[in-house]
């Protein structure tokens, strides 16, 4: 009974939720130049540093020079920071300065912002996704034509790790809470996802910790695409998402109502 | 009327409306009806719960207990067909603080599903009425406080609501922007738009409304058209007698002035003398006591006379 509950509070992808994608959009034109310059500008940094200096030393991975082997990682973690960055600071600075307020005050719903919120991120997630992906065919990193899947993979990513971080913003009261979901979440999850190296031979305790981040099969199955090199196991990876995707949307949907209605 | 007690012709009607946060209740059992077309207002202090109530109405807060309908529909059930047909000017501003004056409007038109070309005309509408167009590019932190209160209420118009609420619409604002807005509302009231409206300035109330209600910790004290109200609960006049703390009204004033008198109310060392004839009123008080009058003050009474004898203490307190 609990569970039918949890599931009633599913955010509603409806025309309101479409109408809160054209304003975050709106809104977003005005600022877009600074914010992909943030965006970028430390996972490129790394890739160049790590994979092309520490490369020169670190002769190969898993058969891969070292950074054909992090680009792809660096794929999804810069998808997925682009993301939980967004919906943490803005959706809590949203919330703060009364933009959902002026949402909830017209006709729309605490369900669909919410669901409007997931849109949005999705989008913005398949942009930095496939913009860094440019990125790395240029650098002549990117070894297949599966890599057009990509975009379809950072939809799923980016409805992923929106339901969580939205939770969060709504939750803090202050600003300074979220640093807790970074340094405790976030930040964990960038260094233990198998975006640096292989987990493959690690003790198998710590496989399963790794297994636990969604990050590692973002991540798995961007290198699968990137680099052509298919396997079942990738199966397992698509349905760990899928199920973490529907299991983790309804979380945020509570939280933001608490926040804006009373 | 409905099973309920409510008149269906009703623009808005509550039946032992209750409002509770945790076990603090904010509103305590009220009721009321506001007929189309109408402006009713809710005078209170700060906390008398008029938020509260209004947030019941436009359906952004759940109702504890009791029944309240809307042009006859229920917040509980038919959330999305009330909020078509009502606006909102909340009493904080909650503009979209990244948006242009002219981005805030289209994008709540675009809320309220009006096709784009609908939502256009509708906002150079809109900001023609407040007096707005000339501020279309402007950002929002660019306004003053006037012009935000103006954009809000337009913002309200968006839809072309049949029945409007306004929380507090003047708070804050100097005398000319007030003087405005009620211009602005007095032009919707002729439309036959239907205006609820909270305020804890008496003046405003007097003004605007035709009917209202005063509240206090959660409950009606007193209801009905303000000048009746005045005449009904305290006189239409009043003789303030400062300095009077030894004077007993039943025993120390004249036989003559005490048939005059219709309530007493003491603020401080203060005397209040209610009555519906100063003149008479202070010619018997001189022959008795010349030097306590000499101090009266006489005037007409007001709606914060009536909410001063009924709650014992003022508005603004
Ligand atoms: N969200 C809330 N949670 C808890 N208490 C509240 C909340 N909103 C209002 N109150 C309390 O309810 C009472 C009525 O508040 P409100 O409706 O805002 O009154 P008014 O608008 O007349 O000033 C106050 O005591 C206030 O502290
Ligand atoms: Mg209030």
């Amino acid at each position: 009974m609990r569970f039918l509950g949890y599931l009633k509070r599913w955010p509603h992808f409806d025309r309101g939720a479409v109408r809160v994608w054209d304003r975050n959009l709106m809104a977003w034109l005005k600022y877009y130049k600074t914010s992909v310059l943030m965006n970028f500008g430390e996972p490129l940094m790394n890739l160049l540093a790590l994979g092309f200096g520490l490369g020169a030393y670190v002769t190969k991975l898993n058969d891969l020079p070292f950074a054909e082997f992090i680009a792809p990682g660096l794929l999804a973690s810069t998808a997925m920071m682009g993301v939980v960055y967004d919906t943490a600071f803005s959706g809590h600075s949203m919330l703060d300065r009364g933009v959902y307020e002026s949402m909830v005050t017209g006709p729309l719903r605490v369900e669909s912002i919410t669901a409007g919120m997931f849109l949005w991120e999705a989008s913005r997630s398949v942009l930095y996704g496939c913009t860094f992906l440019v990125v790395i065919l240029v650098m002549g990193l990117v070894r297949s034509p599966l890599a057009l899947l990509i975009p379809v993979l950072m939809v799923l990513a980016g409805l992923l790790f929106t339901g969580p971080s939205l939770f969060v913003a709504a939750w803090a009261k202050a600003e300074d809470q979220l640093f807790y979901y970074f340094t405790l979440v976030i930040t964990p999850m960038f260094m233990f996802s198998g975006i640096f190296f292989p987990v493959e031979n690690l003790p198998a305790a710590a496989r399963w910790a790794i297994w636990l981040s969604p990050l590692y099969h973002v991540t798995n199955l961007s290198r699968a695409l990137v680099l052509g090199r298919l396997h079942p196991g990738l199966w397992g990876d698509v349905l760990w998402l899928m199920v973490a995707t529907i299991v983790l949307m309804p979380w945020p949907v509570t939280q933001m109502r608490r926040r804006l209605t009373a | 009327m409905t099973p309920e007690g409510i008149p269906s012709e009703a623009a808005v009607a509550a039946r032992g409306l209750v409002k509770r946060y945790g076990s603090h209740t904010a509103v305590d059992h009220v009721d009321f009806t506001v007929d189309q077309g109408e402006c009713f207002g809710f005078l209170g202090p700060n906390g008398a719960g008029k938020t509260s109530t209004m947030k019941m109405i436009y359906g952004r807060s759940s109702v504890s207990e009791g029944v309240l309908r809307v042009l006859g529909l229920n917040p509980d059930t038919q959330l999305s067909e009330l909020k078509r047909c009502v606006g909102v000017v909340p009493q904080e501003n909650n503009l979209d603080p990244d948006l242009t004056v002219w981005e805030n409007l289209y994008l709540y038109a675009r809320y309220f599903e009006l096709p784009p070309e609908a939502a256009e005309e509708r906002c150079h509408f809109v900001l023609d009425f407040v007096s707005l167009a000339d501020k279309s590019g402007a950002r929002v932190d660019e306004l003053s406080g006037g012009m935000k209160r103006r954009l809000v209420i337009g913002r309200s118009l968006i839809n072309s609501p049949r029945v409007l609420v306004l929380d507090e619409p003047t708070t804050g604002l100097d005398p000319h922007a007030r003087h405005l807005v009620w211009q602005q509302l007095a032009a919707l009231r002729t439309q036959g738009v239907t205006l609820l409206l909270t305020t804890h300035y008496m003046e405003e109330a007097a003004r605007l409304c035709d009917r209202l209600v005063v509240m206090d910790q959660g409950r009606i004290l007193a209801e009905g058209r303000p000048d009746r109200l005045v005449e009904e609960q305290v006189g239409t006049q009043v003789v303030e007698l400062p300095e009077a703390g030894q004077v007993n009204p039943g025993l120390d004033l004249p036989q003559g002035a005490q048939e005059l008198i219709r309530r007493t109310h003491r603020v401080g060392s203060s005397l209040f003398l209610f009555t519906d004839d100063n003149r008479t009123l202070l010619g018997e008080l001189a022959r008795a006591n010349p030097e306590l009058v000499s101090r009266a003050l006489a005037r007409p009474s007001t709606l914060e006379d009536v909410f001063l004898t009924l709650a014992g203490r003022g508005l603004e307190e």
